[in-house]
């Protein structure tokens, strides 16, 4: 275990295994995409209430799952550099922040997409979700922002990985109190604002496939970035210049 | 599965049982998340490579102009 | 060095106390947050509308934003003069836990810029036409409210005590961590308006004070040992 961790580590070792792993998390990503996007899009039947705005809820609920799951890996690689000093995990954190900021912009984006139907307004600040999305996005710029303020990179990785535990610990306290924020300033909302509403199985299977749609571009997108960090990083090294020169 | 499509005219499924703005939007947005990065990542690769390459050949002319001077 | 051994609560006090000596001195420190949000929370009224109706309904709102940004703005120089004279780095070798010393600096800033307007916040909200009885709510949650501002704001300050140029970096982290305390604040002065008990919102920021005493300190230390290094 502890070799496998330490190995994991070294930048070189996660370049050749993940260009391995890349062209069957790519295809894999084509083939849940393409099916989740024409079963959206096509063959998806519209939802009693929603009509056919429930397509844009297979697309909205996937990449607004998804992008919960960026502070907590922010968690987890921003521990992982202050106890372990693993610059792997300081690549893939700074990626995360800036991919996690793109997927927060979009859910808030399609979020008003279909509310702008379902409420008749673009934005509603008593939807909780929303409201907690923005300040997500806010606490990821944030992080964005530190980390091209510092210079030493050595000292970015570490002040970013503690900013990010923070933000991750801020985030859920945000989440909370916004529900609760929420609750003491509801105004009848036009729709029941709950995606659980009836919707039938086809849509949460269409969901479902979506989202592992969206989990697998995150990954790929997230180790084409983190790749290009190990090739900037580590452009001195000897395998990177074989590397460069052999192809 | 044709049964299964949801719509017979192309007109209709642009339009999306009156929501075509919102519905398309909500895709093309998705379609720049995904495009944009998948393709930004893989052009900054092609620049860093592109880079380095240069960089080592112009290294590796140099060495072998000041091992050539030498003999 | 003399080899005399103090304790870590003499270390904390002398820490607090030449804190609180160099504000007086400076009386800056002291004066500009105070008169920031006097001046910030006078314009509201102008911006928006002289009429107290609309006043009472955004009184406890305006001066927990204003609150806000003027703690977090005199938050700028809280270790900045240190770090640039190197006092910065002689609290990071001291032998006694950084922790505390954090602390002591942080209790003195909110001493400085932070009790002071809380103090004068209930003048403040008559003129906000706020209701009488909603003022001890007001101080309280302020009272509470402000030295969690100044726990989590002075991790962001830690953090980018090494930059040259912070501008508006500071803002940018700090504000959207303070919207917890700013809710459960207003909520608890709008629970006071519409004649329901507080006590629920006050306890709930107590606890968030307490946790953040015990926690903030040490992220702070160890964005200290960062920035510093």
């Amino acid at each position: 275990m502890w070799v496998w961790f330490s190995k994991l580590g070294s930048p070189k070792w996660f370049y050749e295994l993940s260009g391995k792993w890349l062209p069957w998390l790519i295809a894999a990503m084509v083939i849940f995409m393409t099916i989740g996007l024409v079963w959206g899009l096509v063959f998806l039947p519209p939802d009693y209430q929603q009509g056919f705005t429930s397509r844009i809820l297979i697309v909205h609920v996937a990449v607004a799952g998804t992008s919960l799951a960026f502070f907590p890996l922010m968690l987890v690689a921003g521990t992982i550099t202050l106890v372990w000093r693993m610059k792997l995990a300081d690549m893939v954190a700074k990626h995360a922040a800036i991919l996690g900021a793109w997927f927060s912009f979009i859910t808030l984006a399609t979020g008003s997409l279909w509310g702008s139907v379902m409420w008749g307004t673009w934005w509603e600040w008593t939807d909780s979700r929303l409201v907690s999305m923005l300040f997500q996005l806010f606490l990821l710029l944030g992080v964005i922002s530190l980390r091209s303020a510092l210079e030493d990179s050595e000292t970015a990785a570490k002040a970013c990985a503690l900013l990010s535990i923070v933000g991750c610990i801020n985030v859920v306290i945000i989440k909370y109190s916004v529900e609760w924020w929420n609750t003491l300033h509801q105004v009848a909302s036009p729709v029941s604002l709950d995606p659980s509403s009836p919707n039938g199985p086809q849509f949460w299977i269409a969901t479902l496939i979506m989202i592992v749609a969206v989990y697998l571009f995150l990954s790929v997108s997230l180790i084409l970035s983190t790749r290009n960090e190990i090739l900037e990083r580590e452009r001195r090294s000897q395998w990177v210049q074989d590397l460069v020169l052999k192809n | 599965m044709l049964d299964a499509i949801q719509f017979s005219t192309w007109a209709e499924f642009i339009d999306m049982g009156g929501y075509g703005f919102n519905v398309w939007s909500v895709y093309a947005l998705f379609a720049i998340l995904v495009a944009a990065n998948l393709i930004l990542p893989w052009r900054k690769k092609q620049k860093i490579v592109r880079q380095l390459r240069h960089r080592l050949t112009l290294d590796a002319e140099i060495q072998s102009e000041d091992s050539s001077d030498g003999d | 060095m003399t080899e005399k051994q103090t304790t870590t609560s003499a270390a904390f006090l002398a820490t607090l106390k030449r804190d609180l000596l160099i504000a007086f001195k400076k009386k800056n420190d002291i004066v500009n947050p105070f008169m920031f949000f006097i001046i910030v929370v006078s314009l509201f009224p102008i911006g928006i509308s002289p009429e107290s109706d609309r006043l009472t309904e955004i009184a406890a709102g305006v001066i927990w934003i204003s609150v806000l940004l003027a703690s977090m703005l005199s938050m700028d120089n809280l270790y900045r003069s240190d770090f640039e004279d190197g006092s910065l780095e002689q609290l990071l070798l001291s032998p006694h836990p950084l922790f505390f010393l954090v602390l002591a600096k942080n209790i003195s800033h909110w001493l400085v810029s932070g009790l002071p307007v809380v103090l004068v916040s209930p003048i403040l909200a008559y003129m906000l036409a706020l209701p009488t009885e909603a003022y001890g709510t007001l101080v309280l949650s302020l009272l509470l409210g402000t030295p969690i501002m100044s726990l989590v704001g002075s991790i962001a300050v830690a953090l980018t005590v090494g930059l040259g140029s912070r501008g508006l970096i500071l803002a940018v982290i700090t504000l959207p961590m303070s919207v917890p305390v700013l809710i459960f604040g207003t909520l608890a002065v709008q629970s006071t308006l519409n004649s329901q008990s507080p006590v629920g919102y006050l306890s709930l920021m107590l606890v968030m004070l307490s946790v953040s005493v015990s926690l903030a300190p040490l992220a702070s230390a160890a964005a200290l040992k960062i920035s510093v290094n």
